[in-house]
């Protein structure tokens, strides 16, 4: 099943939308490589883009550091999105950390329902040096589509 | 969070600019009660150059354990604030820089926001810099002196590049002559300058100039092993005998003279050589070698011709076993080409007089087969001569790429067999031409060779022979074709093959090397301290050769200078051998091969020169035994539980 589709599937099954988030009570936690999206992140400032103040930016040495269990712990802390963005393909200073952090993504998406986190709360996306115009765009999107889903119950309480 | 780790926070205003947005009384207010109990300072510029003397007397005189700078992006000032905790006495490990101006002040729109992110960022610094631990950067000594892989025009030249800036080079020789393959090219494109006229100073500087003393070319040799890292490559090559001695042997070339044995003369592909001979007139060095398997009395036949002839006593060694050889160097460059590939296309499997490029090459050099008349096997001039193109390349079910040197090659050889052959009909068959350049548009523009396309090399058909050669194209019209010149697709030759699997380099297309970067790196391999020169990278002319034989000297200069320990970045992966399942997922993953195997401790371990601090690894190992220093796994979890607070 490609991400799409589980995205879909969880989409057709998610409950009817009850209390929308409020600005300041979402949270977003972005994995950040430093060479690439970083970079795109230092430049969508330069150009005073517009950022969402509820993103909070981590910043590692390449996409392929970030395991999927740090991502989860975002989600178990209690964010209401976690992004992870990299080097597009071919262009990882490393040269393919970036792919290793696709395929984890790949592979993280299924499991994401089964923790009760709806997928449409992760996002993986390639953002390079010089994409300042997609980060702001991504991360702005990305907030606006929490904003418009149910508030998350807390998953540590949801004992099934 | 303990009280005896003092935490001390400078809050940079940048001239006003950061506070516009970011209220830094307001930002103190919100982290009050931050558990790390904080000391404040706010500065109006942090990074200037007084304010920085300031800084350093203000961190001496408080002490702090951990600093948190909340300033621009840390891809500008990391190093300036990293630098200012080391003058000031404390590890510069010990930082966290918050980039409060690109990601929060300048793409906020709100005042507040803007100053209650900035503290949330700040509050996630302060958790994560107390999990940070003093590092230190590691001095390793290095090794000054450079091995070269082939001794072709960008082995030579970054030979003589190096030992001009008094560095010791070993040149790596599989052939018994050094020059490469253009030494043995009569000219040379585009203006027709002659191969061993270019190359034969060059040759001569590195065997007897001012610079010789500190190059030893190793020819017969090959690069059998290789261990080691940067600074410190240990090497292995086996020399194959000559059954000279070259201390002795003064070239006058009597022994081959009255050698009786003969065998196929591979550098000309036609002809014979005497079992004891040198390649061809002119080959440096000035040896003669004996071809083992020719020799008669090394095959024992009882035969001493060539040893009453020798002129002087022990210059022929017939007890030669050759040797094998450890070498040490701090860096490795290979420079081991590129050869055209040597198979006959079936549409051409019986054709008559049928040279590939290199055959062609030797056919119109002086020292070649025929002393450079260009004749066919009947020893007539041909009447026509049909060069073809593309022959197996831009063809993906063949060569998928252009090997870009054989059009240069193809006007070169239209002129010279116009020059040669008066009257002469020369036919060019062209899929794709690829000319770029200045120089190779007036060899364009002057070419008078009847051109004609085709679409794929299976569309030719020969018939005929020797004189009445002919092939036809798909429209049915014929091109008379006495002598047939193919124009193969270049791919690495087995010396790129051997190094690159030897040093374990990724080989793409046509098995050329990877380098760290097409564009940016195109000298550097993956492997710190190997670096790469001249056609192993892909299809190129000499101009390339000698260009990136220069270049891939200068990386090496720069990167080992006398005297200059190699500073190791602190920020790299460590296993922990313990915790160490023994999967090896890590050493399959790591880019650089910075991971190998202990098998005393039976644990992955990381060289950390090796190592790029990329974190691959960390992520990767399902033991959590790898930590990557700087973005621990504790560290990164601090700063998420911060942001999440």
């Amino acid at each position: 099943m490609s991400c799409r589709e589980i995205s879909d599937t969880w989409t057709a099954h998610r409950p009817a939308t009850t209390t929308a988030h409020t600005e300041t009570s979402l949270r977003i936690v972005a994995f950040l490589c430093t060479w690439c999206s970083y970079a795109g992140a230092d430049k969508a400032g330069a150009n005073q883009l517009p950022v969402p103040p509820e993103l909070s930016v981590i910043r590692v040495m390449c996409s392929g550091r970030v395991e999927p269990t740090l991502l989860l712990e975002a989600f178990q802390g209690g964010a209401d999105g976690v992004m992870l963005l990299a080097c597009h393909p071919g262009d990882c200073h490393y040269k393919e950390g970036n792919l290793r952090a696709a395929c984890r993504a790949e592979l993280l998406l299924p499991l994401l329902p089964q923790l009760g986190i709806d997928p449409a709360r992760f996002c993986f996306d390639y953002v390079s040096a010089a994409e300042a115009e997609k980060f702001s765009r991504l991360t702005v999107d990305f907030a606006e589509r929490l904003r418009q889903l149910p508030s998350q119950s807390d998953p540590s309480e949801d004992s099934g | 969070m303990p009280d005896r780790i003092k935490t001390v926070v400078i809050l940079c205003s940048c001239s006003g600019i950061v506070t516009e947005k970011i209220d830094w009384a307001q930002v103190q207010d919100l982290l009050a009660h931050h558990p790390c109990k904080p000391l404040f300072r706010v500065d109006e510029l942090a990074c200037g150059a007084d304010n920085l003397e300031q800084l350093t007397a203000w961190l001496r005189q408080e002490q702090p354990d951990r600093v948190v700078v909340a300033a621009c992006s840390p891809r500008e000032h990391e190093p300036t604030f990293r630098r200012l905790l080391a003058d000031a006495g404390i590890n510069p490990w010990m930082l966290q820089l918050v980039n409060i101006r690109e990601q929060v002040a300048w793409v906020t729109d709100a005042p507040l926001q803007a100053t209650r992110k900035a503290a949330r960022m700040l509050s996630a610094a302060l958790y994560r810099v107390q999990r940070h631990e003093p590092l230190a950067e590691r001095q390793v000594p290095v090794r000054t002196e450079v091995a070269i892989v082939g001794a072709g025009p960008a082995g030579m030249q970054a030979a003589l590049t190096l030992a001009r800036a008094g560095r010791r080079v070993t040149l790596i020789e599989r052939e018994p002559l050094i020059g490469g393959l253009a030494v043995r090219f009569e000219e040379l494109f585009p203006g027709l300058e002659c191969g061993p006229c270019l190359l034969e100073p060059l040759m001569g500087e590195l065997l007897h100039g001012p610079e010789s003393p500190r190059v030893t070319i190793l020819t017969l040799s090959d690069l059998t092993g290789v261990t080691g890292s940067f600074g410190n490559w240990n090497l292995t090559v086996r020399q194959r005998p000559r059954f000279i001695n070259p201390d002795l042997c003064i070239g006058c070339m009597l022994c081959a003279a009255v050698c009786p044995a003969r065998r196929p003369n591979g550098w000309n592909r036609t002809g014979e050589l005497a079992a004891v001979d040198v390649p061809f007139a002119g080959a440096l060095p000035n040896l003669p070698h004996i071809a083992a398997d020719a020799c008669l009395r090394l095959n024992g036949t009882p035969c001493d011709l060539c040893l009453t002839e020798c002129p002087v006593a022990g210059a022929m060694d017939f007890s030669d076993t050759g040797q094998e050889l450890q070498l040490q160097a701090g860096a490795l460059i290979i420079a081991t080409g590129a050869v055209e590939q040597q198979s006959i296309p079936p549409s051409f499997a019986a054709a008559t007089n049928l040279h590939t490029a290199y055959s062609f090459e030797r056919l119109l050099a002086m020292n070649g087969p025929t002393g450079g008349e260009l004749v066919t096997a009947s020893a007539t001039p041909p009447a026509s001569v049909v060069l073809v193109h593309c022959a197996g390349s831009l063809d993906s079910s063949a060569t998928a790429y252009c090997s870009a040197t054989c059009c240069r090659a193809a006007l070169k050889y239209a002129h010279l067999a116009a020059a040669k052959l008066e009257g002469a009909e020369i036919t060019r068959l062209v899929r794709e031409q690829s000319l770029p350049g200045v120089e190779a548009a007036r060899q364009y523009h002057g070419d008078r060779s009847r051109v004609h396309r085709y679409e794929r090399l299976s569309d030719l058909r020969v018939t005929g022979s020797g004189p009445d050669q002919t092939i036809t194209l798909p429209s049915g019209e014929s091109v008379p074709a006495e002598l047939i010149v193919l124009l193969r697709p270049l791919a690495a030759g087995d010396g790129t093959g051997m190094a690159a699997s030897l040093l374990e380099l990724t080989t793409g297309e046509g098995g050329f090397v990877t380098p760290l970067h097409s564009l940016s790196a195109p000298c550097s391999s993956p492997l710190l301290g190997v670096y790469l020169a001249g056609s192993c990278r892909g299809p190129g002319d000499i101009r390339e050769a000698f260009a990136s034989g220069a270049a891939a000297a200068g990386l090496a200069l720069s990167e080992l200078v006398e005297g200059r320990d190699l500073v190791v970045d602190p920020q790299v992966a460590v296993v922990d051998a313990v915790r160490c399942a023994g999967c090896r997922t890590c050493i399959q993953l790591c880019p650089y091969q910075a991971i190998g195997w202990n098998s005393r401790e039976r644990s992955a371990e990381v060289t950390d020169i090796l190592c790029r601090g990329c974190g691959t690894c960390v992520a990767a190992c399902p033991a959590g035994a790898i930590t990557g220093r700087g973005f621990s796994r504790a560290m990164l979890r601090a700063e998420i539980e911060g942001v999440l607070a």
